[in-house]
C-alpha cells in the first residue's frame, strides 16, 4: 500500500515539474520525482506507516495517501521555490519587492540577523513549536495528568468523519468539479450576457457546495463517532451571522453618520466606542439584557407586548441569535470605524454623475458606493470572520456556555470543552488542526484575492 | 501624536498607581488614600467617598521568636466569602502557631486547583494542601508526578496514630460517619473533609400553604401533585419547582433508590470499568424530571450546572420548591427573611421503591507527598484545626455545610443552634437515615468530571429538545463508558 | 490617501435637511450604548430591586463597589491586566520596529526565507495551538506567572509588517542622510524612523492594549491563583458572591474593566485611524 502510493509520488514528482517550472531540464525531472517521493514518505515513516496497517479501516487508509499526497506536494512546493531563485524569477523577494532599498546599511551579516532575533525566536518558540506539537498530540489518546499515552494514529480524526470513504472522495470531489465547472462556464460567456449572469449564479452555487460537501463529510455521531457536524453547523451559523449582522450593521451606521454635520466628531466617537469592549464583557452584558429571571428583554417582551419569551438558552435558534446579536454588537464599533474612513474614499464625482443621470439613493449607494468600499469590505470579512472564529469564545463561555445541548458550542469553544474540560488532549488537539486548516484555507484564499496585505486579526 | 501618546501614559501612570495602592488594601495600610485615588481617576467621582472597611482578614504574621518560620501553602477553590472564612482561620492558627505560616490561595474551581497542583508538582514548587472535591477522588489518587510517584499522602498513614500534632487534636477520628464512609478508600482516609453537604429541598411555604400544603413534599409524587395545586393558583408563580442540571443530583438519586452508578460496587471493592447509565433508577428519575418539565413545572435555566440561576428562579418567587445543596441553608435563611417562610426538607425520592440513603457531596483537603516531616506535621496539625469542634461549627452555622465532626454537632447542640434554626438539622438528619451501602456511598470512577458531563448534557438534550429519555441515554451510556474505558487504560496499573 | 482620516471632511456631499440626521444618529447611538447605560442601571441596584424591574438609580452603587473593588480584588485584577497589557504592548512595538529596520534597511541572505517564516505566522493564531502552548507552556514551570502572559505575544506578524510596510513608504533618501552623517542603524531607527511613525506607533498602541487587555483564553487556561489573574477572567468569579449570582457587581464590575480600553481608544482614536491608513494602502 505504501509502496503503491510511492510509486505514484514518484510519477507525480516530473510532472509538477513540467506544469509548474520554468527550465524543465532531465535533473530536474530526477531530482522532482525524488523529492516527491521522499515528501510523501516523511508522514508515514513518521508515523510508522499506521494508517495502511492491517486493521486499519478504509478513512484511516484515505487519510494516510491524503498525508502522502501533501508531503510530496509541499516538497516540492519547497525545490519549485529553488529552482526559481535560480532561474531568476525571485518569487520570495517579489512579495516585498517595497522595501528592496538601494544599498541599505553595509553593516555586518550579524546585523539584521539581531534585529530580527526576538521576534524570530519568539516565532518559532510560541507559535511554530506548539503549532508541531498540536499535528503530534492530535495522533495520541492523551490526558492531562495522566501517566501513560497511547498512540491512536488517525482515530481522533476518523472519528469527527463519516464512515464511508467513498463519500469523502465524492463529495469534496464534486463540490471541486462545481467550482472549476462555474469558473469554465464564465470564461466561455461574454460579459454583460445572460450566460454570464447564468455562470455568477453557478459560481455562487459552487461555492455554498463546499459547505454542504463539508456537512456532508463531518459525522453526525452514532456508532462511537464523535458528532462534530452539529459542532460544524453552528460554526457556520454563529460566524455567518456574526459577520453578516456586524457589516451590514457597521455600513449602515456608517452611511449614515459618514455626512459632515456639526458634532460629527462626537458621533463617531459615540458609535464607535464598542470597539474597545472585550468580548467577554458583551458576554456579561448581554447575559443581563437576556437573563430569564431578571433581564429587561424577557420583562418587557411580557409586560408590553405580552409576548412569553421562553428562555434564551433552552431555544437553539434564540441562543445562537443572542450569541450573533452580543458579539455582533461588539464588533459594530470596528466595522463603523473602518468603513467611515472608507466612504471618505468614495469618488466624489462618481456620485454626483450619478446623481445626475438621475439614478436614485439606493442606486447611487449599490452602483457607486458599495463597489468603492469593496477592499474594505474584503479586509472586514476576513478580520470579523477572525474575530467570530476565535474572541467569541469568551461571549458564549458568559451567556450560554454553549447550551442548549450544544447549540451554541462552536468549533473554538469545543475544542476546550473536549481538550481542557474534559482533559481529553488528543481530541482537542485534532479539532484543532481541523481549525488550522480553516484559517489555512481563509487566509490562502485572502492572501489570492487581494494580494498581500497586512492582517488585523490580532496576534 | 507623541502628547497624545505622552498623556495617555500619563493617565495609564495614574490608573496604574490607583490599582496597586489599592490592590494593597488587602493588608489595609493604605486603604483611605488607596481607596480615595482609585475612585477619582477610574469611575469619575460618583462613588469617590467609598472608604474600604475591609482589612479584618488581615494576614499578619508574628515571626516566630525562635527559629525559622515554615511556610504551609494551602490552595483553596474558593473565590467568595468562603475564601475570606479560610483566610481568617490560617491567621488563627499562624497566631497560635509563630513557626508555622499557612498561606491561602484561592482559585476558581477545583479543576484549577487540581491542575495548578499537578503542574506544580512538575515544576518543584507544590503546595502543602489542596482542596479537591468528591467526585474526583479517584483522579486524585491515581495522579503521579513526571516520576510515576503518587502526588498525595494518605492522611492517616501520615498521622500515624497521633492524637495530637503540633499541640492541635488530631479530629479525624470523629468525623462523621458519612463522610468518613465516602472518603474512606482502601481502609484509609487519603484526605481529611471538610465541605461536606447533601441534596436538600427549599420550600417557599407561603406559595405550599397557599396551595393547601402543609408539609414539603416528600416524594417524587408529593412534588407532582403539589405542582398541580400550585399551577392552579390565581396568582401562581411561572414555574413550580427547580434545581440545578448537575449531575450530583442523579447521584442523589440513586443513592436513594439504591442503585449503582458504577461496577465493582461503585468502584468501592474495585476500580470500576463501566459506568450504568441506562438503569431503572436513573431512567425513572430523568422520566420524572422530563414530565414535571413538559407539563411546565419544572423551571430549567438552560445552563448545566447553574447554581446561581436556579437560586435566583427560588429567591424571585419564580418557583415555589427548590432542590439545591445544603450548603447554603444559611444563606437561604438569609436571604429569604422578610420575603417568605423558606423550609428545608429532604430531597424528594421516589415511592415505588424503598428508600436506601442520600449520599454526601463536596470536597476534602489532601496533602501532598514528599513534604518535609515539619512542613508536614504543620500541614496535618492546620487541616484538623480547621475542622476541629469549634471550627467545624462555626463553619456550619456560616454556611450550612456539615459539621464535620461529631463533636462538633454536640457542640453546636449544646449550643441550642438546631432550635433556634431547623432548617440547618436538616441535611445531618436525612444523611443519618442513609443506610451504609455502596449505592449510598456514592461512585470512585475516573474520568468522573467528563461522565458527568455526559450526564448533565444528555438531560439538557432531554429536556430542551424533547427527546426520548432510555435513547438518549443509551447514547450518553456508550459515551461515558468510552471515556472510563480510555481513562482506565492510560491510569491504571 | 489622506482621505482615510476621518478627520478630513469633504464638502459638497450633504443635501437636504440636517435634522433628520441628528435623530436618527442620536436614537442609534443610544441603541448601541443600550447595553452599557442598562449595565449601568443594574450596578446600582440590589437583587430585591432588579426583581422588581425598578428604572430608577438603586440604592446599591457603593456597597458593590467595595464589594468588587476591594473584597473580591477586582482592583489587583485590573493591576495585573494593566501590567500585562502595557508590557506587551510596548514589547511588541520594540519588536517590531526592530523586525521592521531589518526588513527594510539591510540586505542579508535568506532575507526571502526570513519572510516567508514571519509571513506564514499570519496563519497561525495561537488559539489553534492553545492546547499544545499550554502544555509546553506549563512545562516551562511558567503558569501563574505574568512571564506566561506576556512573552508569548511579544512578537506578531502584524506588528512587524506593519512598520516594515510604513519604513518602505518613507521616502529612500533618509538612509542616504543618516549614512552620510554615519549614524548606527539604532539611532537611525530612534533619531529619523521613530518621529516620523508616531501615528502607526499609536495605531500599534491602540490594537494592541485593546487586544491584550480584552484577552480571556489564555489567561483562564495559563493562569489559575485568583490573586493573579487577569480581569476579564476574573469577571467569570463574580457570577458568584456570597453564593447567589448577585447582578449588580457583576455588571459593575464590567463596567470597570471596560474603561481603561475605553480611555485609550477614545484618546487615540484619530493617530490610530490614520495609522491604519498604511495598512490600508500597499
Amino acid at each position: 500500500m505504501l509502496i503503491a502510493g510511492l510509486v505514484v509520488a514518484a510519477i507525480l514528482g516530473p510532472l509538477y515539474v513540467r506544469r509548474n517550472t520554468i527550465n524543465p531540464t532531465a535533473a530536474r525531472y530526477g531530482i522532482g520525482s525524488a523529492v516527491a517521493v521522499l515528501g510523501a514518505a516523511v508522514t508515514p515513516l513518521a508515523m510508522g506507516q499506521c494508517s495502511f496497517a492491517e486493521h486499519s479501516s478504509g478513512v484511516d487508509k484515505l487519510l494516510g495517501y491524503l498525508l502522502m499526497f501533501g508531503g510530496a506536494w509541499l516538497a516540492l512546493m519547497g525545490a519549485r521555490i529553488f529552482w526559481d531563485r535560480a532561474d531568476g524569477k525571485k518569487k520570495g523577494d517579489a512579495a516585498f519587492a517595497g522595501e528592496i532599498r538601494a544599498g541599505g546599511f553595509r553593516l555586518g551579516l550579524w546585523v539584521p540577523w539581531v534585529l530580527l532575533s526576538p521576534t524570530l525566536i519568539i516565532l518559532l518558540v510560541f507559535l511554530y513549536f506548539p503549532a508541531a506539537a498540536t499535528f503530534t498530540l492530535s495522533t495520541k489518546l492523551t490526558r492531562l495528568g495522566a501517566p501513560k499515552s497511547i498512540d491512536v494514529c488517525f482515530t481522533n480524526f476518523t472519528e469527527l468523519l463519516i464512515t464511508d470513504p467513498f463519500k469523502l472522495v465524492a463529495y469534496p470531489l464534486i463540490a471541486i468539479a462545481l467550482i472549476y465547472g462555474a469558473r469554465f462556464w464564465k470564461s466561455r460567456s461574454e460579459p454583460g450576457s445572460a450566460s454570464r449572469k447564468g455562470a455568477e449564479v453557478a459560481a455562487v452555487i459552487a461555492m455554498l457546495s463546499v459547505f454542504v460537501a463539508l456537512y456532508a463529510m463531518f459525522s453526525p455521531g452514532g456508532g462511537g463517532q464523535v458528532a462534530y457536524r452539529p459542532v460544524y453547523i453552528n460554526t457556520v451559523i454563529i460566524s455567518v451571522g456574526i459577520v453578516a449582522f456586524g457589516m451590514i450593521g457597521g455600513l449602515a451606521v456608517a452611511y449614515l453618520a459618514f455626512r459632515q454635520i456639526r458634532g460629527g466628531g462626537v458621533y463617531r466617537t459615540l458609535l464607535i466606542w464598542p470597539y474597545a469592549i472585550s468580548p467577554a464583557v458583551a458576554g456579561v452584558l448581554f447575559f443581563m439584557i437576556f437573563d430569564p429571571t431578571a433581564g429587561i428583554f424577557t420583562h418587557t417582551m411580557d409586560v408590553w407586548f405580552g409576548i412569553d419569551v421562553p428562555n434564551y438558552r433552552e431555544s437553539a435558534v434564540l441562543a445562537q441569535s443572542s450569541i450573533i446579536l452580543a458579539s455582533g454588537w461588539k464588533i459594530l464599533g470596528y466595522n463603523i470605524l473602518f468603513y467611515l474612513a472608507g466612504l471618505q474614499t468614495v469618488p466624489l464625482e462618481q456620485i454626483e454623475a450619478a446623481l445626475i443621470e438621475g439614478a436614485s439613493t439606493w442606486q447611487r449607494f449599490t452602483k457607486v458606493v458599495l463597489p468603492a468600499l469593496s477592499p474594505i469590505t474584503f479586509f472586514l470579512l476576513i478580520t470579523n470572520l477572525t474575530y467570530a472564529f476565535f474572541e467569541v469564545y469568551a461571549t458564549i463561555d458568559f451567556m450560554t456556555k454553549g447550551a442548549p445541548a450544544g447549540k451554541t458550542s462552536v468549533a473554538i469553544y469545543e475544542i476546550i470543552r473536549v481538550g481542557v474540560n474534559n482533559g481529553d488532549l488528543g481530541r482537542g488537539a485534532a479539532q484543532s488542526v481541523l481549525l488550522f486548516i480553516a484559517v489555512i484555507a481563509i487566509t490562502m484564499w485572502q492572501f489570492r484575492t487581494s494580494g498581500e496585505r497586512v492582517s488585523y486579526g490580532g496576534s | 501624536m507623541k502628547y497624545r501618546l505622552l498623556a495617555l501614559l500619563a493617565v495609564i501612570a495614574l490608573v496604574a498607581a490607583a490599582c496597586s495602592s489599592s490592590s494593597d488594601d488587602e493588608t489595609a495600610t493604605t486603604v483611605a488614600s488607596g481607596g480615595e485615588t482609585a475612585t477619582t481617576v477610574v469611575s469619575g467621582g460618583e462613588t469617590a467617598t467609598t472608604v474600604a472597611s475591609g482589612g479584618d482578614t488581615a494576614t499578619t504574621v508574628a515571626s516566630a521568636a525562635s527559629g525559622e518560620v515554615t511556610d504551609i501553602d494551602f490552595w483553596v477553590a474558593f473565590t467568595d466569602y468562603r475564601q475570606e472564612y479560610s483566610e481568617e482561620k490560617a491567621a488563627a492558627f499562624n497566631a497560635a502557631h509563630p513557626e508555622y505560616n499557612v498561606k491561602i490561595t484561592s482559585f476558581a474551581s477545583y479543576n484549577d486547583v487540581f491542575d495548578a497542583a499537578v503542574l506544580a508538582v512538575d515544576s518543584g514548587e507544590p503546595p502543602a494542601l489542596i482542596h479537591f472535591f468528591e467526585a474526583a477522588t479517584r483522579q486524585a489518587l491515581d495522579a503521579v508526578d513526571s516520576s510515576g510517584a503518587p502526588i498525595f499522602k494518605s492522611v492517616t498513614e501520615a498521622i500515624g496514630g497521633r492524637t495530637e500534632i503540633v499541640g492541635e487534636p488530631v479530629v479525624l477520628d470523629s468525623v462523621i460517619d458519612a463522610a468518613r464512609n465516602y472518603y474512606t478508600v482502601d481502609g484509609s482516609f487519603y484526605s481529611m473533609p471538610w465541605n461536606t453537604s447533601t441534596t436538600v429541598m427549599f420550600n417557599n411555604m407561603d406559595i405550599l400553604n397557599e396551595a393547601g400544603i402543609t408539609e414539603p413534599p416528600a416524594t417524587w409524587a408529593d412534588v407532582t401533585a403539589a405542582c398541580e395545586a400550585i399551577a392552579a393558583l390565581p396568582d401562581a408563580p411561572s414555574g413550580c419547582i427547580t434545581w440545578p442540571n448537575h449531575s450530583w443530583f442523579v447521584e442523589q438519586s440513586l443513592g436513594q433508590q439504591g442503585e449503582l452508578l458504577a461496577n465493582n460496587d461503585n468502584g468501592r471493592t474495585g476500580r470500576a470499568d463501566e459506568v450504568f447509565l441506562e438503569s431503572d433508577g436513573l431512567i425513572n428519575y430523568l422520566e420524572w424530571w422530563k414530565g414535571l418539565s413538559d407539563a411546565g413545572y419544572y423551571t430549567y435555566t438552560g445552563q448545566q450546572r447553574d447554581w446561581g440561576g436556579t437560586s435566583n428562579a427560588y429567591l424571585a418567587g419564580e418557583v415555589a420548591m427548590l432542590v439545591y445543596s445544603s450548603s447554603d441553608t444559611t444563606f437561604f435563611d438569609r436571604e429569604t427573611e422578610g420575603l417568605f417562610t423558606n423550609q428545608a426538607s429532604f430531597m424528594p425520592r421516589n415511592e415505588a421503591v424503598d428508600y436506601v440513603g442520600n449520599l454526601i457531596g463536596g470536597a476534602t483537603i489532601w496533602m501532598l507527598d514528599g513534604l518535609d516531616q515539619v512542613t508536614e506535621d504543620g500541614a496535618l496539625a492546620f487541616a484538623n484545626f480547621f475542622s476541629n469542634p469549634e471550627n467545624a461549627a462555626e463553619w456550619h452555622q456560616l454556611t450550612g455545610y456539615e459539621p464535620i465532626t461529631k463533636d462538633s454537632i454536640t457542640l453546636l447542640e449544646g449550643e441550642g443552634w438546631y432550635d433556634e434554626s431547623p432548617n440547618s438539622q436538616v441535611a445531618s438528619d436525612q444523611l443519618a437515615a442513609a443506610a451504609d451501602t455502596p449505592a449510598s456511598l456514592g461512585a470512585l470512577l475516573g474520568n468522573f468530571v467528563a461522565i458527568r458531563d455526559v450526564i448533565t448534557l444528555a438531560i439538557e438534550d432531554i429536556l430542551v429538545n424533547d427527546l426520548d429519555v432510555a435513547t438518549r441515554m443509551a447514547d450518553a451510556n456508550a459515551e461515558a463508558n468510552k471515556s472510563l474505558t480510555e481513562y482506565e487504560l492510560l491510569n491504571a496499573g | 490617501m489622506a482621505g482615510l482620516n476621518p478627520g478630513v471632511q469633504r464638502k459638497g456631499f450633504f443635501h437636504g435637511r440636517k435634522w433628520p440626521y441628528h435623530i436618527a444618529l442620536t436614537v442609534t447611538a443610544l441603541v448601541i450604548a443600550f447595553p452599557l447605560l442598562y449595565a449601568a442601571l443594574i450596578s446600582t441596584q440590589t437583587n430585591a430591586e432588579i426583581f422588581t424591574f425598578q428604572l430608577t438609580p438603586g440604592s446599591a452603587l457603593r456597597d458593590h463597589f467595595q464589594i468588587v473593588w476591594f473584597d473580591r480584588g477586582l482592583s489587583s485584577a485590573m493591576w495585573n491586566s494593566l501590567q500585562q497589557a502595557i508590557y506587551v504592548t510596548t514589547g511588541k512595538t520594540v519588536l517590531s520596529l526592530l523586525a521592521g529596520l531589518a526588513f527594510v534597511y539591510f540586505k542579508f541572505p535568506f532575507k526571502w526565507f526570513i519572510f516567508f517564516f514571519v509571513l506564514v505566522t499570519l496563519m497561525m493564531p495561537t488559539e489553534v495551538m492553545i492546547l499544545a502552548m499550554f502544555r509546553q507552556v506549563s512545562g516551562y514551570g511558567w503558569q501563574d506567572t505574568m512571564t506566561a502572559l506576556v512573552v508569548p505575544f511579544l512578537a506578531s506578524a502584524t506588528g512587524a509588517f506593519l512598520f516594515r510596510q510604513h519604513f518602505a513608504n518613507l521616502p529612500a533618501d533618509l538612509l542616504e542622510a543618516a549614512q552620510i552623517d554615519g549614524a548606527s542603524p539604532i539611532k537611525f531607527l530612534t533619531k529619523i524612523l521613530i518621529p516620523l511613525s508616531w501615528n502607526v506607533i499609536a495605531a500599534m498602541f491602540v490594537i494592541q492594549f485593546v487586544y491584550t487587555w480584552n484577552m480571556f483564553l489564555w489567561p483562564s487556561l495559563i493562569i489559575r491563583d485568583d490573586s493573579r489573574q487577569v480581569v476579564q477572567v476574573a469577571l467569570q468569579t463574580l457570577t458568584n458572591i456570597d453564593g447567589s449570582l448577585n447582578y449588580g457587581p457583576l455588571m459593575l464590575a464590567a463596567i470597570l474593566a471596560s474603561i481603561p480600553p475605553a480611555i485609550v481608544f477614545v484618546l487615540m482614536q484619530k493617530p490610530f485611524m490614520s495609522g491604519f491608513a498604511v495598512g490600508q494602502n500597499k
